[in-house]
């Protein structure tokens, strides 16, 4: 392929992983992308000749000029967003290098306008679809500066053909690989100092139902039934619990039930588990690293009870009067949550004789229109039993005999909470929580309604757990006192997200977001924690200061360090031995002679001739005279006499040379 | 014991051979160090300038903002330069290089250099290599040579002033793979080619006497010549007719002898040259007179001889003889207190060529001190 024809279509490609690139992170206006993309791909196998090359700058200029305009209106009057505007403006600058003549000297212009496209992409958050476009960006761009320099000195040194074969471009291309390697090494230890980037603009939220400040019964139920969009990825550094698919994955609590709908006080008082009382739960905590999706709701979500929350990615994490926990920042949520391993011994919840109580009001509040028949049955479920943990379970117990269905109440008769206990007696996980508060109420035990996520799906792929808007889910939490708000869930088991893991898309769906999330961890959530991760493994040594002198000695490590420092130090050796010039034996020689000469101050300069150089050493080293001139006249025969000389007389050559030094050593001053 | 109280404490005071070596040894091994890298050399292109500039913005933008992405694309472009440094160091490493050229060239004329490159690598191809002398400004050029491949190229270059021109390093200079760094190393290849005066310059016959008898044992007569009187037998000197060779003594000797023939003495041209003045462009416009007599003598198949200074060429034609005043010529050093030439024969039969006005010649070419050499044709 002709050199230009090939450089041309490298550089266009380039110029479209670029624009693949933006738009896979920010978007673009698909009108002006999709013409870019049309005129690039057209550029591919399409230029214009030099006239109509010409023709065309004509129609480029009053549309760059109508552009720029219009950015400067962004700017000063709309005082709108000036990228989009901006990025038309290169695609447009971009489209009109790239049908540009073939013989046009633009390649420049379009390794710039290309990696201008890359570098606006990286102020966003981009996901996956930058890493294919940035690595195929690297490959192109590897052989297209390759081809384009080599395309210059040819042209330069008015050469037609140069044989560039395709093994030579795709041992290039594949020096790409390299380039990555080293661009990982950078990434890996080059420093963080700063509190890392939130992306460019809000990130797009994703809209859920059943965590605003106001949640209808059956609201979670058009949830669970519409979306197996992933919400949260949950990763446990500490090795996962053993039933995964039980925990519940807390988010809003809510007080107030009006018989529809489950509100939030405003001015709740302060009704938090106090600290000390949820470090009795269990000695052990376990740790989450949880990745949120952006949604409406800013919850933070973690195992109840919450001993405390690290946020990682600029975000902000607030505790509420409930101690329901939320966030500021407009990013993605990432955070680790240090909650209690176990919930409370029900032996010890059997045992509490009352005590503190953050509200006498708040947690026993029914509607005004209750069924007299819900505290008839509770009384009922009661009968019988002193201890409020056993009237608890008992209540459980009693909705637990009911049915779970997805199917929506048919009318709104049907979908009140009396109606579901005492006609359908079955309904989803909101009807089964609310009717156990509601019920509990009655009884006077203090308790409310809890919206959040159940379980979640193990991704072997990535070792996380993968929780989908399909297992939102409702439950209920009491008030003990000396341990507070205890989980109880009175949902029996349903067939939850089992249509979505018998989906064909869901195996490809867990690889993909475990790419995904592979890619938000360790590339655009990256930080300073990470880094210093990475490197404590890498370097890692038996430093557990556990003494272990009665256990059988453990295999030492691998001296990181000190292999480190020989591979640095051989390489340095080899880079700097690669200085020593390929010269013939005799020129060698030769060039030794004159070293040592410069050397002994005999004024060596680099017009000095070999019978020169012989001259100089007779008149003022007289001593070392026959030897140089031995060592010259080989080496002339050697070098214009073509002839090639043997051991023996290279080894004449050599002692000659030894002699000449001893002598010019000898009679240094 | 203190230092000065003894012989050996004093040898040790002042450092015995072996602590002298251990001083001397970083000296030695930075001086070793410089040896060997002095041997590359990187320049930045104008592309090379805009990457780095580029490099170090996104560098400071990404530890200024903690955007990964900005990182990243640094760690690319890091990437780019050591990929860059690696494979133009492979391009101009294992590269055996051969230099041909004429011996000597004459001002103007084209000096063309013939580059032998042998690639001694075993996988990898050498691109895009230049190949440049110190002081010629047009370079050669190898777009691919293969591994374990040759490859020739040439560069063309042209001289304007006559002189020994010392042929030193070459200079191996690749901007593979990307262009944004030139690599240099430099190959010493010792050489030299000796550059002519220009013999074309108009120049009016000149018309010396006939003289009287000659002085230190030369004649004006018998001068060597072709086809006059036989007169000895010698050497074989580059420019001699082939004709003259003198089968059976060259068999005896084992290298080709020639004859030579006595010829009409007032054939002879007998140019001095006179050296005496500043060196510049009067003393090379002289210099250029004194080849252009030589050279018409030739094209008239007339003998002529050279003096200049105290280095004095023979009565001789033909284009060896030529060559040999050319090679005079293009040695010669004007001085002022340079000596005054003595021609073996009669000044009245020579002709002076020098600086100004000088009497007692037979003819004079005097070159006034404002005379200017005329530029070279391009191509020579």
């Amino acid at each position: 392929m002709n050199l230009r024809l090939l450089h041309r279509r490298l550089a266009v490609l380039m110029s479209l992983a670029g624009l693949t690139a933006f738009a896979g992170g920010a978007g673009v206006e698909p009108f002006s992308a999709g013409l870019a993309a049309i005129a690039l791909l057209t550029a591919l196998f399409w230029h214009p000749g030099p006239q109509l090359s010409a023709r065309m700058e004509r129609v480029w200029l009053p549309l760059a000029t109508v552009l720029v305009v219009r950015a400067l209106a962004h700017v000063f009057v709309i005082g709108d967003d000036v990228v989009i505007p901006v990025v038309d403006l290169l695609l447009l600058l971009l489209t009109a290098e790239a049908l540009r003549a073939l013989d046009a000297p633009n390649d420049l212009r379009l390794y710039a306008l290309s990696f201008a496209l890359v570098l606006a992409a990286t102020a966003y958050r981009p996901g996956i679809v930058f890493l294919v476009a940035f690595v195929a960006y690297v490959g192109l761009a590897t052989v297209a500066l390759m081809v384009g320099h080599l395309r210059r000195r040819a042209e330069q040194h008015r050469i037609r053909e140069v044989p560039l074969g395709r093994g030579l471009v795709v041992t290039t291309a594949s020096l790409s690989g390299v380039i990555l390697l080293v661009a990982l090494i950078v990434f890996v230890s080059l420093p963080r100092v700063s509190q890392g980037w939130a992306g460019r603009g809000e990130t797009a939220a994703t809209s859920i139902a059943g965590f605003s400040d106001q949640v209808s019964i059956g609201e979670h139920g058009s949830t669970i039934l519409a979306n197996p969009e992933i919400v949260l990825r949950v990763e446990f550094p500490r090795g996962p619990p053993a039933e995964i698919g039980g925990l519940h994955w807390r988010g809003r609590s809510y007080d107030r039930f009006d018989g529809v709908r489950w509100t939030r006080t405003q001015a709740l008082p302060a009704s938090m588990t106090p600290e000390g009382w949820t470090r009795r739960w269990s000695r052990e905590t376990i740790e989450q690293r949880i990745f949120g999706s952006p949604l409406d709701t800013r919850v933070l979500f973690a195992l109840h009870p919450v001993l405390d929350i690290d946020a990682e990615n600029g975000i902000q994490p607030l505790s509420d009067n409930a101690g329901d926990y939320t966030y500021w920042g407009s990013s993605a949520p990432s955070y680790t949550a240090y909650s209690a391993a176990e919930a409370p011994d029900p032996a010890a919840l059997r045992s509490v004789q009352g005590g503190y109580t953050p509200s006498r009001t708040h947690f026993l509040q029914l509607p005004r229109r209750l069924d007299p028949r819900i505290p008839e049955l509770a009384d009922s479920l009661a009968a019988g039993l002193d201890d409020p943990y056993d009237r608890v379970v008992a209540v459980r117990e009693h909705l637990r005999s009911f049915r779970y269905t997805r199917a929506l109440p048919a009318t709104a008769a049907e979908a009140t909470l009396h109606h579901f206990l005492f006609e359908r007696q079955a309904g989803h996980c909101e009807y089964f929580s609310t009717a156990m508060v509601v019920l509990l109420r009655s009884l006077g035990i203090h308790a409310r309604n809890v919206n959040g996520f159940l379980g979640g799906q193990w991704s072997e792929f990535g070792n996380y757990l993968v929780v989908t808007q399909n297992e939102a889910h409702s439950w209920v939490e009491v008030w003990f006192p000396e341990h507070g708000w205890v989980t109880f869930d009175p949902t029996p088991a349903g067939d939850g997200s089992a249509e979505v893991l018998a989906s064909w898309f869901w195996p490809g769906r867990i690889l993909f977001d475990g790419i995904q999330h592979r890619w938000n961890k360790w590339v655009l959530d990256f930080g300073a924690d990470d880094q210093a991760g990475v490197f404590s493994r890498l370097f890692a040594e038996d430093d557990t200061g556990v003494d272990t002198s009665d256990r059988p000695p453990a295999p030492r490590p691998p001296p990181w360090r000190t292999l480190l420092v020989i591979v640095v130090i051989v390489a340095g050796f080899a880079w700097a031995r690669r200085g020593a010039v390929s010269l013939a034996p005799a020129t060698l020689v030769y060039v030794q002679l004159r070293e040592a000469c410069g050397r002994a101050g005999l004024g060596v300069t680099p017009g000095t001739t070999p019978k020169a150089l012989v001259q100089r050493v007779r008149s003022q080293r007289s001593g070392a005279g026959n030897a140089a001139e031995r060592v010259v006249d080989l080496y002339l025969r050697a070098r214009y006499g073509r002839e090639s000389l043997g051991e023996s007389e290279l080894r004449e050559m050599r002692a000659a040379l030894s002699t000449v030094r001893r002598t010019l050593k000898a009679s240094a001053p | 014991m203190t230092p000065s109280s003894g012989p050996a404490s004093a040898a040790g005071w002042k450092g015995g051979p072996a602590s002298e070596a251990l001083w001397s040894l970083p000296g030695r091994m930075l001086d070793r160090w410089r040896r060997l890298r002095s041997r590359r050399r990187v320049r930045f292109t104008s592309g090379g300038v805009a990457f780095t500039l580029g490099t170090v913005s996104v560098s400071f933008a990404a530890m200024n903002t903690g955007n990964n992405l900005l990182y990243l694309l640094l760690g690319a472009m890091l990437g780019f330069v050591a990929v860059s440094g690696w494979l133009s160091e492979q391009a101009i490493r294992g590269l055996g290089v051969e230099r041909r050229h004429p011996r000597s060239v004459t001002v103007g004329h084209d000096f063309r250099i013939v580059y032998d490159v042998r690639n001694t690598k075993r996988r990898l191809p050498s691109l895009a290599v230049e190949i440049s002398e110190a002081g010629l400004p047009q370079r050669a050029f190898l777009a691919h040579v293969g591994p374990r491949a040759h490859a020739s190229t040439r560069s063309v270059n042209s001289f304007v002033r006559r002189g020994i021109y010392p042929l030193g390093k070459v200079t191996l200079s690749t901007g593979f793979p990307f262009g944004l760094f030139r690599k240099e190393r430099d190959v010493d290849i010792p050489g030299e080619v000796v550059v002519w005066p220009r013999t074309d310059r108009p120049v009016r016959d000149p018309a010396p006497g006939v003289g009287r008898a000659p002085r230190a044992g030369v004649s004006a007569r018998g001068a060597a010549g072709t086809r006059g009187e036989y007169r000895s037998l010698r050497g074989y000197r580059v420019g001699d007719d082939p004709r003259d060779i003198h089968w059976k003594s060259s068999a005896r000797l084992s290298g080709p002898v020639i004859r030579e023939y006595e010829r009409d003495g007032a054939d002879t041209l007998w140019v001095c040259l006179d050296v005496r003045g500043d060196p510049g462009e009067a003393a090379e416009v002289a210099i250029e007179v004194a080849a252009a007599l030589a050279a018409r003598s030739v094209a008239q198949d007339r003998a002529f001889a050279l003096l200049a200074g105290d280095a004095l060429i023979e009565p001789g034609q033909g284009p060896g003889q030529l060559e040999r005043a050319l090679e005079l010529l293009a040695r010669v050093d004007f001085l002022p207190d340079a000596p005054a030439p003595v021609p073996p024969i009669s000044p009245e039969a020579c002709v002076l060529v020098g600086i100004g006005h000088r009497a007692g010649f037979g003819d004079v070419l005097a070159v006034g001190p404002g005379a200017r050499l005329q530029p070279p044709e391009a191509g020579g």
